[in-house]
């Protein structure tokens, strides 16, 4: 059988590693940079795009996307001239809690939590090379207190930096999964010291590699995964399904 | 230009101190309050809703015009209510259900109320009955659901839901934004609206209540 190509999101590195360590067929990795998730959704599809394009469709049985819709960031990728499986989430915290329901479960039962993985302690922050092209950049979201003093005076910068500048100003816990993949108390250590800093709630949870492990392992259940024909596109379900494959034309 | 020259640039400037300390002193000497709203404060935030539109300005710029055109308004309010001003329409406000994002629906709030609108900010995370329960009291006009992940876009469903139980559908435009956010997103759920930023939300509230 011809193996399968699978482009991820860097987040994913340590758990995606260890998944295809496991599994029985061969699996070809594509790790892109997290900060695609920064630059907007047109230029975030039309990167994924370009690495689906640039498959062999002659040396791969299928294309792997390890990404959830992460904010319309899937929407309009088409396959070409062989499958492309993309996992039924909204974002990466599915993935790593192992089912969109238990992801649902946990996110209303706690709002104001800013999850957190070895992925996301280690390459959540920087945009890196996309910072130029960043949303957050061109909104003025990432200014410097003293770039804020220098362009709207001392008493507009505080209520700038109190306003603008922090996305997750209404946030209150860090909440830790744990994946079992990665090494106890390196990153567990750093997010509760920062949840120290913030004056935030800090919680460890469990993760669930299963989700990530069965798409390598191309069990794809239509309830868990969409499958794209080739020729078809992403589309958006608004649905508890969250994607499908768009209709002709559309 | 302005009748009102000084007050009309501390807004567009993001001058909040100089508002201020303009309207207070026309307030004591006995201008008319609904004139400062109507030929300074209103004109200055669609001029400075037009430079956004123009990238001429950007968000920062946008966020402290509207908070110079907040604190003057505070002022003139008190006396704008005593005279039984009414507003261009009721407006409420907040992040749906589980989304804790309000930048973007704080900017539309201050632009709505730059525009003439009263504006009620329920604030984030707003259960479908919250909203309800605000309409209700409040009997407003339009309802603005900001959400910024794709995760809490179906709280925007189940809100508009809960009007048609409630009766409510007919008498509230329903208006929606936020990142994920589409017009394909808003006509699937039956919206009256979509507005992409702050500045759009303006000239949709204007055409949802007539005004435009």
């Amino acid at each position: 059988m011809l193996p399968l190509k699978l482009i991820a999101c860097e987040i994913f590195y340590r758990e995606l590693c260890a998944a295809v360590a496991r599994s029985p067929g061969q699996v070809d990795i594509e790790f892109l940079p997290k900060g695609l998730h920064d630059i907007g959704s047109s230029r975030m599809v039309a990167r994924l795009q370009e690495s689906i394009d640039r498959v062999d469709g002659s040396r791969y049985r299928a294309v792997l996307l390890l990404y959830g819709l992460c904010n319309n960031g899937l929407v309009g990728l088409r396959a070409r001239e062989i499958p492309v499986v993309v996992p039924r989430a909204h974002d990466c915290i599915t993935l790593f809690l192992g089912s969109r329901e238990r992801y649902l479960e946990y996110f209303h039962a706690n709002p104001g939590v800013y999850f957190m993985t070895s992925g996301w302690v280690e390459r959540g922050r920087d945009a890196g090379e996309l910072h130029q092209l960043s949303i957050g950049h061109k909104s003025g979201m990432d200014m410097s207190w003293e770039e804020l003093v220098r362009k709207y005076g001392e008493d507009n910068a505080r209520y700038l930096m109190d306003q603008l500048c922090d996305i997750t100003r209404n946030y209150t816990q860090f909440t830790y999964i744990r994946m079992g993949v990665e090494p106890a108390e390196v990153f567990e250590r750093r997010v509760r010291e920062e949840a120290g800093s913030r004056g935030w709630k800090y919680e460890e949870i469990d993760g669930d590699m299963s989700m990530i492990q069965r798409l390598v392992d191309g069990r794809w259940d239509e309830k868990e995964f969409l499958v794209v024909p080739p020729g078809c596109t992403v589309a958006p379900s608004y649905g508890d399904d969250i994607v499908r494959i768009a209709e002709p034309g559309t | 230009m302005s009748q009102f020259p000084e007050l009309y640039e501390a807004i567009l400037n993001g001058d909040a101190k100089a508002a201020l300390a303009y309207t207070k002193d026309a307030i004591d000497k006995g201008l008319d309050p609904e004139l400062l709203v109507n030929e300074a404060m209103i004109p200055a935030m669609d001029e400075v809703g037009r430079r956004f539109e123009c990238n001429e300005y950007f968000v920062p710029e946008l966020m402290i015009a509207a908070r110079a055109m907040k604190g003057a308004l505070a002022e003139v309010r008190p006396l704008l209510v005593k005279k039984g001003t009414k507003p261009r329409g009721r407006v409420v406000v907040g992040t749906v259900k589980g989304d804790l994002h309000d930048i973007g629906k704080n900017l539309v709030a201050s632009m709505l109320e730059g525009a003439g609108f009263e504006v009620i900010d329920l604030g984030t995370n707003v259960t479908p009955e919250q909203f309800v329960a605000a309409v209700k009291e409040k009997d407003a006009s339009i309802i603005g659901l900001s959400a910024l992940l794709t995760t809490t876009m179906p709280s925007m469903r189940s809100t508009i839901d809960a009007l048609s139980k409630e009766g409510l559908r007919e008498q509230v435009r329903v208006m929606v934004g936020g990142a994920p956010i589409t017009q394909e997103y808003a006509d699937e759920i039956g919206a009256d609206g979509y507005g992409e930023n702050a500045r759009s939300a303006v000239t949709l509230a204007r055409k949802l209540v007539g005004a435009e």
